[in-house]
């Protein structure tokens, strides 16, 4: 199993590698720098000049390239450069608020959408199923910043049962962060169930109809048990493979729900920075991110033979 | 049976929304671009069926018009995604070796950055304008299909029938597009019809973040995010994009679906 | 075992009776705090150095320096009791106010005031504003000596009239006076120790600032006056809450979160209007805003177009749409604010359609596409454009609107790629200031839009001479080629927007776009 882990890892290398070189490459295709946007109109070219060797923006691309990546490897991400903070402390900080509302969002959803699939897939075609896949399909077509803004708009403004700015970390007060981060994983929740239902009935079909589900029937096993001990720990498979998918997108950054709620998440500090041209943090994310959708791909990869023993992971 | 209704309620609001694009094309209410200062955010009436925006523009003529302009935008993505995704993922998935690893390294490379921001960093390099935007938007979409197609060709390529036409001696490019490409196409339809939706959703997003089809063109997206500062005065200029992107992805997501019901009949069944 | 006794009815009345004190008097005690916002997190508290428009704002409520603007943008003494200029022009001779406390409790001397001062000038401390005392700006400072305790003397290589002006620049810090303690023995910034009427309390990194009442100050006489006069703090704390996001902080002021929020976008103008809690706090800017030619574009450097594109707009209707109000239309370089606008420069382009299609058809202008760069960081940019390109239709004129991100655009304007734009230009605060950022020599400058070297000559001579009556006749001939020579097109100078609660008194603000929390108290 360890070698197993050492294995993937390993090969998780140049696929990063890869990553690091496109998104230095691209962020410097990009017209304008963080210079220009730091002196604004007020710039001559002298002053310019010396903010960019300052910040070693004057050193041939390659040289910058192979600066950067010599502190990456050490684990050091650099510093912004529109306010000198460190940019690993700043990207896990970030991070940490995007995390808790992918989770508890994902979360939330596969425990409605799981056995609501179930149920779709075992009456299906009746009046029921048609009812949750109509639903779910109308969920995940609703664009998510407008549900969003939507439920700000209700919640917030006209009923003010919900605060509409601000932000306040877990570790400082947990009901007070709870009900800043209420709206936002409602919000996301409700997408995914829509995501989440459809693959579910989808894959709770498919195992219905398999042998060992007719055989257990005639043996006379109570329905609940057959779908409980049987359906559903075999069709779950598909069903990680997709949280998976969408948990390593989503961690990657929900800019736009982070840009409604106003959330100081991993998403708003990547757009932001690509505005600012803040390079180093741009990198950091990016990177950040590429080493977050390998990680879960992995754990997603290793708990397959929990579901179906068959498979054979090492 | 549920295809039937997927099919018609699916094909009711497709015909509803190209409907529109194209007579859009012949005739609005108003001419969508024409601003009129004196009759700014105004609310729905008899004479501005969804009101104006804050230009004095009229938005019902906007939404016609912006389907016409989404629905192409979405159509050339998806196109050159699927287009450029199934030969690369043909030849990885045929090919095999070190082209297909080389391939699957770049493909997953591109495929751990989060799709919005490749596409927002692309349109800051490439210029926002509409081209732009689809060049962007299909670059971000064709790992995907690369996946996709590359997964089919691989469980294909070794059935009876491949191993059949080469013992016959068609070469190898001949026996990838007569047998294994056609059987590719139909995960790859499913797959573009959700991706019709996701680009119609990346618009507007792209929009709400700043860098989309820029002015004064209008697009389903760039209304949306145009109607954010006047939310609580003037909410019917969020309500009617909104309910046309939903209505929209609705359509699509339920042809799509009756789609592979019909591509595969065992779902279609109990 | 024994049962606890319970306490008499006597203790409990008396409990009840201490806590209802204890809360009043805490409530008495309680601390006033002024809640406020920021867009983005400053960038450093080492004042004029590393910093932006936030930081300048934010630090102008903790340091002073010798001079500071005035509300009509003359300047004032601040630190400075007066001063005088001597040998034509060259030598600045400042009488320093006594009784001036730091923030650690120093009292502030003369040697503090020179040691700044070369502080700033060292090129170690990275000062915004070193630039403008080197070769290629506006004279050599070459001597500052302290004859006695109470004064000092600066002495320059050449006689300016932007002396004063740059050492009260806001964004160079306002020359600050700091205490040799905000920096420790190898040089390096710790914290600001100034003499203004707030001190640092504290810095959340992307959360929030903390400025706390200095008791200590001392306060100038005179009325609070632009950045001088008498700055007395009147609530204990203000807060600067860092929200990146408009509509987060405007619907903060409105739940009663938020204090006051300033730099408000136009659209939230009508929203908050009718609300009966907010008062809003509307004040002319000194910014630019206009339409910005390529003079050296194959198709704009013919003038007939230029102009008539000039002509064909109803800048009255631009202004009136995009900033609903709040601005009036100039198309003069002058701010409407400067003490140097009058009638000249209020005579600027009328409305002509029949005059504009006759230019057309003479330079033989057939419908070929002008590019527009905008952006959509500011809204009002952004909606000018929209109607510039709505109205240029109306004669013919083909223009294309080119959305690019800010820094994007930034890139065009600095290199001079483009053929037009929608630009805004951030305020100077004098009027020779106001013509130098848009004209220049294209060869060395290529972001300047106007080229023109008799023009410049007359620039030249408005910075060197102090004299107003001869500044104002500069400044009229200029505009009189700048209106012939079209370059640009101003349209307006935009204004400075604050909402605030109805129960915050005191609050004004002026034509330099940065809020001031002293003299302000809440109710």
């Amino acid at each position: 199993m360890l070698g197993y882990l050492a294995r993937r890892l390993a090969m998780t290398i140049p696929t990063l590698l890869l990553v690091a070189v496109a998104v230095f490459t691209l962020v410097r295709l990009i017209p304008g720098d963080p210079v220009q946007v730091m002196l604004g109109d007020n710039a001559d070219a002298a002053q310019a000049a010396q903010l960019r060797a300052q910040l070693g923006l004057d050193e041939a691309f390659p040289l910058q390239f192979l600066h950067w990546l010599g502190k990456v490897a050490t684990g050091d991400l650099g510093h912004s450069i529109t306010n000198d903070l460190a940019v690993l402390p700043l990207i896990l900080e970030r991070f940490q608020v995007s995390a808790v509302i992918v989770l508890v969002a994902v979360a939330a959803a596969t425990c409605i959408a799981v056995p609501a699939g179930l149920i779709a897939a075992w009456k299906q075609n009746s009046a029921l199923d048609l009812a949750v896949i109509g639903s779910a399909t109308l969920l995940l077509s609703i664009p998510s910043f407008w549900l969003g803004l939507l439920l700000l708009l209700l919640f917030g403004l006209k009923l003010k049962w919900l605060p509409v700015i601000g932000y306040v970390p877990f570790s400082e007060n947990f009901w007070q962060a709870a009900v800043f981060m209420l709206l936002p994983i409602v919000t996301l929740t409700v997408l995914e169930i829509g995501v989440l239902t459809r693959m579910a009935r989808a894959a709770s079909i498919e195992v219905l109809r398999l042998e060992y589900v007719t055989h257990a029937r005639a043996k006379g096993v109570p329905e609940w048990l057959v779908l409980g001990r049987h359906v559903l720990p075999n069709a779950f498979a598909p069903i990680w493979t997709l949280i998976g998918l969408v948990l390593g997108h989503l961690l990657g950054g929900i800019a736009v729900i982070e840009t409604v709620f106003t959330l100081p998440g991993l998403g708003r500090l990547l757009v932001d920075s690509i505005f600012a041209r803040d390079y180093p943090v741009v990198q950091g994310c990016l990177l950040f991110t590429a080493v977050i959708y390998v990680v879960v791909n992995l754990i997603v990869d290793l708990c397959y033979p929990l579901f179906d023993p068959r498979v054979v992971v090492a | 049976m549920r295809w039937h209704a997927n099919t018609v309620i699916g094909g009711a609001l497709m015909t509803l929304v190209l409907g529109t694009a194209l007579t859009a094309a012949f005739w609005t209410p108003f001419d969508p671009l024409r601003v009129n200062l004196r009759a700014r955010l105004q609310p729905p009436s008899s004479l501005f069926w969804l009101g104006t925006d804050e230009f004095g523009r009229d938005v019902l003529s906007r939404i016609m018009a912006g389907a016409g302009t989404s629905v192409v935008m979405a159509l050339f993505t998806v196109a050159l995604a699927v287009g450029v995704g199934v030969v690369v993922g043909c030849v990885a998935g045929y090919l095999r070796g070190w082209t297909d690893r080389v391939i699957m390294a770049v493909n997953d490379a591109l495929l751990a950055f989060p799709g919005i921001l490749l596409a927002l960093a692309m349109m800051i390099v490439l210029g926002a304008s509409k081209s732009g935007l689809v060049l962007a938007l299909g670059l971000a979409y064709i790992p995907s299909v690369v996946r996709v197609v590359r997964g089919t060709v691989l469980s294909i390529r070794e059935k009876e029938y491949i191993e059949a036409s080469r013992v016959i001696g068609n070469s190898e490019l001949y026996s990838m597009v007569r047998h294994v490409l056609p059987n590719a196409m139909s995960p790859v339809a499913v797959l573009a019809t959700s991706m019709f939706g996701w680009v119609l959703l990346a618009e507007s997003a792209l929009s709400f973040l700043g860098l989309g089809v820029p002015p004064p063109a209008p697009t389903w997206g760039n209304m949306l995010a145009a109607s954010r500062p006047y939310m609580e005065t003037a909410a019917w200029l969020s309500i009617a994009p909104g309910v046309c992107i939903a209505l929209t992805l609705l359509g699509i997501n339920l042809l799509g679906d009756s789609l592979r019901d019909r591509l595969d009949p065992r779902m279609a069944h109990g | 075992m024994t049962r606890a006794r319970r306490p008499s009815r006597t203790t409990m009345v008396g409990l009840v009776a201490l806590l209802a004190t204890l809360a009043v008097v805490a409530h008495a005690n309680a601390e006033t705090l002024l809640r406020t916002r920021l867009n983005a997190d400053i960038r450093s508290t080492d004042p004029g150095t590393n910093r932006d428009a936030n930081t300048d704002g934010v630090m102008a409520h903790i340091v002073e320096g010798l001079v500071a603007f005035r509300e009509d943008t003359s300047i004032g003494p601040m630190l400075a009791e007066s001063w005088t200029v001597s040998n034509e022009g060259k030598t600045y001779t400042f009488r320093l106010r006594q009784g001036v406390k730091f923030h650690n409790g120093a009292v502030m001397t003369v040697d503090d005031v020179v040691w700044s001062l070369k502080r700033w000038l060292d090129p170690a401390t990275q000062w915004r504003c070193l630039s403008e005392f080197s070769a290629s700006g506006i004279a050599r400072i070459e001597q500052i000596e302290a004859p006695d305790a109470q004064t000092v003397v600066v002495r320059l290589d050449q006689p300016t009239a932007l002396f004063l002006p740059t050492l009260a620049r806001p964004d160079c810090g306002q020359t600050a006076i700091i205490h040799r303690d905000s920096v420790g023995p190898d040089g390096k910034w710790i914290a600001p120790i100034g003499t203004g009427p707030f001190k640092l309390a504290a810095w959340k990194r992307g959360q929030y600032i903390d400025l706390a009442r200095f008791d200590g100050y001392a306060a100038r006489s005179e009325p609070r006056n632009g950045y001088t006069g008498a700055k007395i703090a009147e609530v204990d704390r203000v807060r600067f809450n860092i929200i990146p996001d408009s509509s987060a902080a405007k619907a903060g002021l409105l739940s009663g979160s938020l204090d006051v929020i300033n730099s408000l976008a136009i659209p939230d103008l009508e929203d908050l209007k009718s609300r009966p809690d907010v008062q809003l706090s509307i004040t002319p800017a000194l910014g630019l805003t206009g339409i910005l030619f390529q003079t050296r574009d194959p198709l704009l450097k013919d003038v007939r177009i230029r102009r008539a594109i000039a002509l064909c707009l109803d800048t009255t209707q631009i202004v009136d749409s995009v900033m609903q109000g709040t601005a009036r239309p100039n198309n003069s370089a002058l701010p409407i604010g400067s003490p140097f606008y009058g009638e000249v420069q209020a005579h600027g382009y009328t409305q002509n359609i029949a005059e504009a299609q006759k230019l057309l058809a003479e330079a033989g202008y057939h419908g070929q596409p002008i590019k527009l760069i905008a952006n959509k960081r500011y809204s009002f940019v952004f909606d000018s454009a929209v109607l510039v390109q709505a109205m240029a239709q109306t004669v013919g004129i083909n223009i294309e609107i080119e959305v690019l991100d800010w820094a994007a655009q930034l890139d065009r304007y600095n290199r001079g790629d483009y053929q037009s734009m929608s630009f805004v230009y951030s305020a100077r605060l004098d009027a020779s200031l106001s013509f130098e950022m848009l004209m220049g020599p294209k060869a060395s400058q290529p972001r300047k839009v106007w080229d023109d070297p008799e023009a410049q000559e007359m620039l030249r001579q408005s910075m060197m001479t102090d004299d107003a009556a001869k500044r104002q006749a500069l400044f009229d001939a200029m505009h009189r080629r700048f209106i012939e020579d079209v370059p640009m097109i101003v349209l307006f100078n935009g204004a400075e927007l604050a909402a605030l609660r109805k129960n915050v008194k005191g609050y004004a603000g002026w034509l330099y776009p940065q809020p001031r929390f002293w003299g302000v108290s809440i109710q």
